[in-house]
């Protein structure tokens, strides 16, 4: 039942998309992972939450400093590749270490946002 | 080319069931006098298509809308809503009532709901207040004939419904179709049910029988002797592999709706009209792809190219040779069927730019190994690779279940790792998707040992050298996998379930069988007295009919395999197919996925 309510939680942002109102809807996922923590079984849905909560800000820190509402509600890879592809190597390595991204995965999304931007001579280097 | 099947070969006499659905919507939109504008729920408009064209409608001078949240445009003082008994709808309808009385429209409302009225949903019209603004009523419409040996009841999230949300209302829809097939065909004497779903099916089926009786002495032979219920649960492996048969690939690369696939004109061969689409349709009124849509595609390839060919010999005879006016006869009638084949060269060449990837050649290759259940570490991997390559989530789900269902579950890391990736590589928001497969059991933590393998054994569902030029078993289908679906049902019309008790308890849900109405001496409704008796062949030579009920969905591939099954020599009996909707591993991974709902 616990659990019924926290995702009913979780899920409510989500529908409100696209809204400015970023606060409150962080909140929400925030308010969603300390319900999932409260039971043993959804140590993974707490976790999920968690970073869900974590990457929005950061998406909206990076929407601040780059002036592009572009951010918001993609995923951690999208984002990569969208710093990448804008040539910000810094928030992209940011983004990578705090979510734990795995060398592999890394690997993948760099090629990827190189060859988007046609940017032969970095992916030659890499 | 008729977009509706022309069902004159059905085994059973489908074409009455299409023509009483004609009759009762015809009735109703005739019952509302003057010009009116029928404004369709989306997801009814392809049935209903296949039931009445739409030239018949317009030539009752009816205008056609399909149901949006834009208020209805239209001269028409009469508006008729043919809808499923669904919250949205309902919410669509009376903003439009709204939006015509604000703007001081005066409307007449006849609102049907196919096929039945709800509670619930007439409750939201009275708080809307537009309930007493209109005329109710109901079309039962139950199933479509989708060709001479398909019926489809036209539920595309009953599995969804059933195993997420433990909702049950579908299941009693299948039952009142059957009933309602009983009603004209006789009562079926055998039943069969394999899982959950199905067994409540049967029950229900058996309740509606003693409320509502068909009566079994009038009708000397019941015109459909066997019933099998299988639900998709039992078999979530097949749907989840690429279909290798002609109509399959067609469904999985260009996905057939309702009997047609919708394509870019450039494709079919006209020049310019760039970005145009056109409709063609894919049932057995067209004896060329009635020929091919069962068969392997590499054989397709094959049929078409010698059919050009032979083509093209006649025709340097004709030009060459004197004829007699008999030969020439012959040959004009050879050219007629020349559009046929242009269109299905046209489509096969479509097709083989998708299939000779090597993209998806590789895919193939994994479908097998998995299936195979030998190289876990392999198949892991390459799951891995393809979330990082962000492939199609739909793609990545897919191979994902297969897996997991295959192994039973994965274990624990690996489940939260690859989780973990899904949602960084795809977003959060695939959280409730994630969490709907794991209710449904297709994604999930391991818990027991897998079992696959001794099922892949006992019902040898991999064949080595599988010829699929000249098949002589159901797993030319998939190119040397037979899928489990089907060969359950080989088995359950040779002798029914009692000889594979053992592998039936390895398969999830229960089975069940048993004889009703006066073949019965009792009434056998508890598991273990089911009948033992194959089928008993009708005694005036007629080939009895097997009706084959998917609970949650069928792909072609399998009702291709049907299809190959009972064309069989020494194979008594003719099969048809009773679906809750056609499906392919795509279309069942997005049902899954929340924001299809």
């Amino acid at each position: 039942l616990l659990w019924k309510e926290s995702w009913e939680i979780g899920k409510n942002p989500m529908a409100s998309n696209g809204s400015p109102l970023h606060g409150p809807r962080i909140k929400r996922i925030e308010k969603a992972q300390s319900l999932f923590s409260e039971t043993k079984e959804h140590t993974f849905e707490s976790k999920a939450a968690e970073e869900h909560a974590k990457l929005l800000r950061i998406q909206h820190e990076l929407e601040v400093s780059t002036k592009q509402a572009i951010f918001v509600d993609s995923s951690i890879s999208d984002t990569i590749r969208t710093c990448i592809v804008l040539g910000n190597h810094r928030a992209a390595m940011k983004v990578k270490t705090e979510f734990k991204v795995s060398e592999k995965r890394w690997y993948w999304l760099k090629v990827f946002a190189l060859a988007t931007i046609r940017d032969w001579d970095a992916l030659e280097k890499f | 080319m008729a977009q509706i099947p022309n069902l004159d070969n059905a085994p059973l006499n489908l074409k009455s069931i299409r023509e009483q659905s004609q009759r009762e919507l015809v009735n109703i939109l005739k019952n509302i006098r003057g010009k009116k504008c029928l404004v369709i729920d989306p997801k009814l408009s392809g049935s209903l298509s296949l039931i009445v064209p739409t030239s018949t409608l317009k030539e009752y001078g009816i205008e056609l809308r399909l149901l949006s949240a834009e208020p209805v445009q239209t001269e028409c003082t009469k508006v008729v809503y043919f809808v499923h008994p669904q919250f949205n709808s309902m919410r669509f309808i009376s903003s439009h009532v709204h939006d015509d009385a604000s703007k001081g429209l005066q409307r007449e409302y006849f609102l049907y709901f196919v096929p039945r009225r709800s509670v619930a949903c007439e409750k939201i019209l009275e708080e809307e207040k537009v309930h007493n603004l209109m005329t109710i009523g109901e079309y039962p419409l139950y199933m479509v004939p989708l060709d001479e040996d398909v019926l489809s009841f036209e539920l595309d999230l009953a599995l969804k419904e059933w195993q997420v949300d433990g909702d049950a209302s579908s299941l009693w829809h299948i039952a009142k179709a059957i009933h309602k097939l009983e009603f004209t065909f006789g009562l079926i004497p055998n039943v069969r049910a394999k899982g959950k779903a199905s067994v409540r099916v049967a029950e229900i089926l058996n309740r509606m029988q003693t409320e509502e009786p068909v009566s079994t002495s009038d009708m000397s032979i019941p015109e459909i002797n066997t019933l099998i219920l299988i639900d998709r649960e039992v078999d979530m492996v097949t749907p989840m592999c690429s279909q290798l048969t002609y109509e399959g690939l067609l469904d999985e690369f260009l996905r057939i709706n309702n009997g047609s696939v919708e394509i870019d004109t450039s494709i079919m061969g006209a020049q310019q009209q760039d970005g145009k689409k056109m409709k063609v349709p894919l049932n057995s009124s067209d004896k060329l792809f009635k020929e091919i849509r069962d068969l392997n595609f590499e054989v397709v390839v094959q049929v078409l190219r010698q059919k050009a060919t032979s083509m093209k010999q006649d025709y340097t005879e004709v030009t060459t040779m004197s004829q007699t006016v008999s030969e020439l006869k012959d040959f004009v009638k050879k050219l007629n069927s020349l559009p046929e084949i242009t269109r299905h060269i046209n489509l096969a060449q479509h097709l083989s730019t998708f299939t000779s990837k090597p993209s998806f050649l590789g895919l193939l290759d994994m479908e097998h190994t998995i299936i195979e259940a030998q190289s876990y570490d392999i198949c892991f991997e390459y799951i891995e690779e393809m979330i990082h390559k962000q492939e199609p989530l739909n793609k990545v789900l897919r191979l994902l279940i297969l897996f997991s269902v295959t192994n039973s579950g994965l274990p624990k890391k690996h489940f939260d790792y690859l989780r973990r990736e899904l949602l960084h590589s795809y977003g959060f928001e695939h959280m409730a998707t994630l969490n709907n497969l794991e209710k449904a059991g297709l994604l999930k933590k391991q818990e027991t040992k897998s079992n696959w393998a001794t099922i892949k054994r006992a019902l040898q569902l991999v064949v080595e050298d599988t010829d699929t030029a000249n098949p002589n078993d159901i797993s030319y289908v998939f190119s040397g996998y037979a899928p489990l679906s089907i060969r359950l049902i080989q088995n359950a019309v040779r002798s029914g379930w009692r000889p594979m008790e053992e592998i039936l308890k390895l398969l999830p849900g229960p089975h069940f069988e048993a004889k009703r109405g006066k073949f019965s001496s009792s009434s056998s409704f508890d598991m273990s007295q089911g009948s033992l008796s194959s089928i008993d062949k009708v005694a005036d030579g007629r080939r009895s009919l097997v009706l084959v009920v998917f609970i949650g969905g069928v792909t072609f591939a399998e009702i291709s395999a049907l299809r190959f099954l009972s064309a069989q020599e020494g194979m008594a009996y003719d099969l048809i197919v009773g679906t809750t909707k056609i499906i392919n591993g795509n279309s069942l991974a997005e049902t899954f996925s929340e924001n299809s709902s």
